[in-house]
């Protein structure tokens, strides 16, 4: 099996990443004056959501944790090393698990959908798939960057 | 700037040095790392569901459940103090109800919302909760938070939202944060005025009225229901029905 090249995945993260800390700064702000998102399909999920009690983890916005996790997953598709890949993993399965959670209190506890939320964790598992690829295809690789890096390099981009 | 150069020099060094076993070592490592981390995430985000999951006892001022659930079933529905639905209904079916009754709460979730919607929203029937408080000091307080929220148009959003979330009985979960909690859930508008009034000497003297009443009916138990109407003579007791076709029935008759 082939992996797309590692830079391939590097820019698929930083975009998706750049999302990811619009929806979720976008989320942070329309709370922060105790408001809510604007849900764009019309109804109150977005408003039930905000004032749910689930909303907030020692009285932070959740919203705050998704932009720093957003934010440490931009800043790892910076760089090629193995650092950047292990981080940017682990980074994306928290934020993966944490959607799962969040999802799972929005439609069993809370009752009511937020769309900027689902919008959120669809990015998040996105991320989680990029960031796993590229852990798996490239860890321990010099750099992934192109085909003829991953073929230089064994192990690199055709892992067993 | 040179200091980067420097450090990019010393690395590429380094990953010249390091041999493809070295790095084949490395990669194992760290993949096997990260399977590890994969079932700890699995392991934590089970933990966590299954820890909310248990927490369903109810009485939780701070995780109302149903507020959007409950505002379907009643909205567009006239309400009077506690009485629910068109006041020129001919048929009137009168709850006596203990907000801290658990059966009470199983009536208000499977069996009143078919009549809401069957009777109650087309005109033929209007419901008239009367607080019998049998359970605890708590279960006057409820009442009377239920009637202070009627007389702002939301007391039935009040008696609805209060049983959804519904503690085990009398364990005190029914406290000025909980009744507070479900009155700003059910959409009361004047909380300052609400919290005034469901102290009222006025008030708590109505549940109190009301439960004697029901005992002078020689009701033993909530709920317990009685219909008025052209075709009963006087108020005609019902005592715990059944099922939702039994009222019906007996609303029928009335009618």
């Amino acid at each position: 099996m082939r992996y797309p090249t590692e830079d391939n995945l590097r820019r698929a993260i930083a975009f998706v990443a750049a999302l990811g800390v619009g929806v979720a700064t976008y989320i942070a702000i329309a709370d922060s004056g105790g408001g809510a998102p604007a849900c764009l399909a019309g109804g109150s999920g977005c408003r039930t959501v905000a004032d749910s009690s689930y909303s907030h983890i020692a009285g932070v916005n959740v919203a705050i944790f998704g932009i720093v996790g957003y934010a440490i997953l931009l800043g790892t598709a910076f760089f090629a090393n193995d650092l950047a890949r292990f981080t940017g993993f682990l980074t994306a399965l928290g934020g993966f698990g944490f959607s799962i959670y969040l999802t799972y209190l929005e439609l069993f506890k809370i009752e009511a959908i937020c769309q900027w939320c689902v919008a959120s964790a669809v990015l998040m598992t996105i991320l989680f798939g990029l960031a796993a690829t590229r852990l798996i295809g490239y860890a321990g690789a010099e750099h992934g960057g192109g085909a003829r890096a991953a073929k230089s390099d064994p192990g690199a981009g055709q892992p067993a | 700037m040179s200091s980067r150069k420097e450090r990019e020099k010393r690395r590429e060094q380094r990953l010249r040095e390091e041999s493809p076993a070295d790095r084949g070592d490395r990669r194992t490592k760290l993949l096997q790392v990260a399977a590890g981390a994969v079932f700890l995430a699995i392991a934590v985000v089970v933990v966590l569901i299954v820890v909310n999951s248990s927490g369903e006892g109810g009485g939780d001022a701070r995780n109302l459940k149903d507020v959007a659930a409950v505002d379907r079933l009643l909205g567009g529905v006239p309400q009077d103090g506690l009485v629910l639905g068109d006041p020129k209904a001919k048929v009137e079916l009168i709850e006596f109800g203990d907000l801290q009754c658990p059966v009470c709460k199983a009536y208000s979730e499977e069996i009143l919302p078919e009549l809401i919607d069957a009777k109650v929203k087309s005109g033929e029937v209007k419901i008239a909760f009367r607080n019998y408080t049998i359970i605890g000091d708590q279960s006057t307080a409820a009442g009377a938070a239920a009637l202070a929220a009627g007389a702002q148009g939301r007391g039935w959003n009040y008696i609805e939202l209060f049983y959804r979330n519904q503690g085990v009985e009398n364990s005190g979960y029914a406290d000025d944060e909980f009744l507070t909690a479900i009155a700003k859930g059910a959409g009361v508008d004047d909380i300052g005025r609400w919290n005034k009034e469901r102290k009222s000497a006025k008030l708590t003297g109505e549940v109190s009225a009301t439960t004697a009443e029901a005992e002078r009916l020689g009701l033993t138990g909530t709920p317990s229901f009685a219909v008025e109407g052209p075709g009963t003579e006087g108020m005609e007791i019902l005592g715990t029905p059944g099922s939702a076709g039994e009222i019906e029935s007996a609303l029928e008759a009335a009618s």
